[in-house]
């Protein structure tokens, strides 16, 4: 990055240059991220506070209502149980935005900690773990997601909150480990680290204060990404039965009771869906962004 | 994929297996492009051994093989078919049966007062573990043929039963037998006409009293058809005319049962022209079914009682105002209309219309939907404040039980919700467990066209199918005189009067009586199903 623009910029000289400062300075000019990120605020805004959307309560539900179409209390109609389709589809964000970003959390984590040990040690770890991650990518993800999630879920009290997320997390990490690994070995073989270790700092100092800060960037856009596709994965869980359940509010769950009645009512099909493609969009367009930011190839 | 299942496949492969044989000159046919066969979708079975059939697939399927002693009119009423005569002495209690003559089986043997003593004998022996082995507890011996089991439903093997054979049932000459039963009961000519009281051939066993192990996979009956080949598995079971059927013989020559694993897959190729009849339409597809099918789409009532049970060990619902209250709660005409489009009609007894002696409003106040009422009723019994229905996902049930919960919701302003299981089978074991299951979703078809059907195996202390453990003594004599009855009107007064105890302790709520929505394709006619839920097989007829 030292050739880009680096004596004609206007900026205050004195103050450092980051991969990320750099990258942060090109996506302010990207409109794809500003949509993205406008998009994203909305849909966590409506994920934290759904009362701000709607007053209604997406458990009131009238059978008396089945299927009526909109009306002024209800944007988008009713659903087969006469519940409020605009209500549930607000409130359904919440369970969606906390089973992705606490699936992505768990995938980043097993991902970060397998790249970075196969990526800085090497030799027989990094085939060892790279090899698990190999065997990982083998197992078709829906196979893999449906034996694991229904014997996760097998108690019929829960809401399936956890199960999802662990399946979504132990299944989802590979990609992001693989990212890990690359990074560190691009970045543990810069002149600073080896300064760093002709200094004498210990593998965890190096790994954790030189290594990491540097490797983070594609890891990040990494996880952006996944946290679009966690999105669908609840929602293909869900509506394959083996995801939340019971009192849970979803899109997969609210795409799952409406399909069979998709001939008489299309709406309750539709507008989750609409909310659920718009937010896994929303996410890769922001990993997209940020990707492009982050690679000096192409800018 | 909708249309597309495995019987198509198999019978894409079956035609190029044809095509490539018919240079040969091979003689097989394809009975599905028989001019004169029909097709009619069904699950696949549990089983095909007559005493261990309990549901209504294998039934379906058995009526085509085997020949009843007695039918059922319209209003219910046993005559014989199989049987020349069927009589009992002034006390019901013994029953002499009399077939008629020159019947035989589809392998040729004679059928005899012999085929019939065996069967029985078999389905009622313990250690065979028949399902439908309860339908024979009347007849006198039964017990000697159960093991004694030391430890209840314990993991011990219960010990060798005393005999082999009830004594209450002995073959009288070549084609007559005679059943003594326990205790008088009028309505056993009824009880005679299921499908565990089908004769079997000598070529069934393969010695004294033991069943040959695939006679299930082929079936020998006799019934107007004979199973042609073997039951393919998950595919079909097809049946053809015998030659020279002494009884009714039915219009078409050939039956394929398709078995599908999906009602939407199996609706989908009824549309299509791909099947002749589809027992039971999807209610997803109800909406759209009259457009669709237009008049090729029929409705017959049918026995089926839906109802929810309340474990007696739930304490929270002991007071019966509390069980009161929640049915009241609960508009069951809106149910009946929105979530089943008409399909099944709102419970207002613990009695299907289609049994002589149900009345049409037997619960009275108790089951009409009065929210106002039921609030004050449950505020002042101080019901619980959650409540939970559990029922099993494998049914299609999660639709109407998240209705009846919004039911509940609005009308007591309570908390409720539907907790699936995964199979009948889990949610009956915990409740055998004692588990805290709330109300459990359960259903109930009749065995034969008697209110005692309902109220003995449902309500009685010791009736089969009392998960719940409902207990009342009034309730068990009234049932039980009302068997012994001599004539019909005095039995069904009795029987109206246990009713009536149920209406008082609530211990479940009625909710729905089923019936059959069918629908059938152009080439078929004259399609009916009677209350067991089965197609007419002998009325069912090729279009113009």
């Amino acid at each position: 990055m030292s050739d880009y623009n680096a004596v004609s910029t206007v900026e205050a000289p004195g103050k450092s240059r980051t991969l990320a400062g750099d990258a942060w300075l090109d996506l302010r000019s990207r409109k794809v991220f500003w949509i993205a990120a406008v998009l994203v605020v909305v849909i966590l805004v409506m994920a934290f506070w759904p009362s701000l959307f709607t007053s209604v309560d997406p458990r009131d539900c009238l059978l008396a209502r089945k299927h009526a179409g909109a009306s002024g209390g209800a944007l988008f109609g009713y659903d087969f149980q006469g519940c409020d389709v605009y209500a549930k589809t607000v409130y359904g964000a919440r369970d969606s935005i906390v089973v992705s970003v606490s699936a992505t959390l768990v995938a980043g984590l097993i991902g970060l900690v397998v790249g970075l040990l196969a990526g800085y040690f090497g030799g027989w770890l990094d085939a060892l773990l790279s090899r698990f991650v190999d065997v990982m990518l083998a197992i078709p993800f829906l196979l893999g997601a449906i034996v694991l999630a229904k014997r996760l879920s097998a108690d019929p009290q829960s809401n399936g909150i956890v199960a999802v997320i662990v399946t979504l997390g132990v299944l989802g990490w590979t990609t992001a480990a693989r990212v890990m690994r690359s990074a560190v070995i691009e970045a543990k073989n810069q002149d600073y680290v080896t300064a760093a270790r002709m200094l004498g700092a210990s593998p965890a100092r190096l790994m954790l204060r030189h290594i990491l800060p540097n490797a983070f960037g594609p890891f990040i856009v990494v996880l952006t990404v996944l946290l679009g596709i966690n999105i669908a994965g609840e929602a293909t869980l869900s509506y394959l039965g083996v995801g939340l359940k019971g009192d849970a509010i979803s899109w997969g769950l609210a795409i799952a009771e409406a399909g069979p009645y998709a001939r008489t009512a299309a709406g309750p099909l539709v507008w989750p869906s609409v909310f659920l493609a718009a937010t896994v969009l929303a996410f890769i367009m922001l990993g997209d962004a940020v990707r492009d930011a982050f690679d000096p190839k192409l800018r | 994929m909708p249309g597309k299942s495995p019987w198509k496949m198999a019978a894409g492969a079956a035609a190029i297996v044809l095509l490539a044989a018919g240079c040969s000159g091979s003689t097989s046919e394809d009975t599905e492009s028989l001019p004169n066969s029909i097709s009619i979708g069904i699950v696949e079975p549990s089983s095909l051994v007559p005493s261990n059939t309990v549901e209504a697939n294998g039934s379906q399927v058995l009526a085509s093989l085997f020949y009843p002693l007695v039918r059922f009119d319209a209003k219910g009423a046993p005559y014989p078919v199989a049987a020349q005569s069927i009589t009992a002495d002034k006390q019901k209690r013994v029953w002499t049966v009399k077939l008629r003559p020159g019947f035989t089986f589809s392998n040729g043997e004679p059928v005899t007062a012999d085929n019939y003593v065996n069967a029985w004998n078999y389905g009622a022996y313990g250690p065979h573990a028949q399902d439908a082995s309860y339908f024979f507890k009347r007849i006198d011996g039964y017990a000697d043929l159960q093991g004694k089991d030391a430890d209840g439903d314990g993991p011990q093997k219960p010990g060798e039963p005393k005999a082999k054979e009830m004594r209450g049932l002995k073959k009288v000459d070549n084609l007559t037998f005679r059943v003594t039963l326990t205790e008088g009961f009028a309505g056993w000519a009824s009880v005679m006409g299921y499908d565990a009281f089908y004769p079997l051939p000598k070529a069934a066993f393969s010695g004294e009293g033991e069943l040959k192990k695939d006679f299930g996979e082929a079936p020998i009956g006799n019934g107007p058809f004979k199973i042609k080949g073997k039951w393919e598995h998950d595919e079909k079971i097809v049946v053809e005319q015998v030659a020279d059927f002494k009884g009714t013989v039915p219009k078409v020559a050939a039956i394929t049962w398709k078995i599908y694993q999906d009602l939407g897959a199996q609706y989908a190729d009824l549309v299509a022209g791909n099947l002749d009849v589809e027992t039971k339409i999807p209610i997803e597809s109800l909406g759209s079914a009259s457009g669709d099918l237009g008049n090729r789409l029929g409705k017959s009532p049918s026995s089926a009682f839906h109802f929810v049970g309340f474990p007696v060990y739930e304490q929270k619902y002991k007071n019966p105002d509390v069980r009161r209250a929640l049915s009241m709660a609960i508009n069951r005409g809106e149910m009946t209309d929105q979530v089943f489009l008409g399909a099944e009609t709102p419970a207002n007894g613990f009695v299907s219309p289609v049994v002589n002696g149900a009345r049409p409003n037997a619960c009275g106040e108790a089951c009409e939907y009065n929210p106002t009422k039921a609030r004050q009723l449950y505020t002042a019994a101080d019901g619980p404040k959650d409540i939970k229905i559990t029922y099993n996902v494998d049914g299609g049930h999660k639709a109407w039980v998240d209705a009846m919960c919004n039911q509940i919701k609005a009308s007591l302003g309570i908390n409720c919700t539907g907790v699936g299981e995964p199979k009948l089978k889990t949610l009956l074991d915990k409740v055998r467990a004692k588990q805290d299951v709330g109300l459990i979703r359960l259903a109930w078809t009749m065995d034969y066209p008697l209110m005692e059907s309902y109220l003995g195996p449902l309500f009685t202390s010791d009736g089969s199918s009392n998960y719940y453990g409902y207990k009342n003594s009034t309730f068990d004599s009234l049932v039980r005189q009302g068997s012994a009855a001599t004539d019909t009107a005095q039995a069904v007064k009795l029987w109206r009067e246990a009713e009536d105890i149920l209406v008082k302790d609530m211990p479940v709520l009625p909710l729905r009586f089923g019936q059959n929505v069918f629908g059938y394709s152009e080439r078929v006619t004259d399609v009916t199903m009677d209350p067991f839920q089965k197609v007419d097989i002998y009325a069912i007829d090729i279009a113009g």
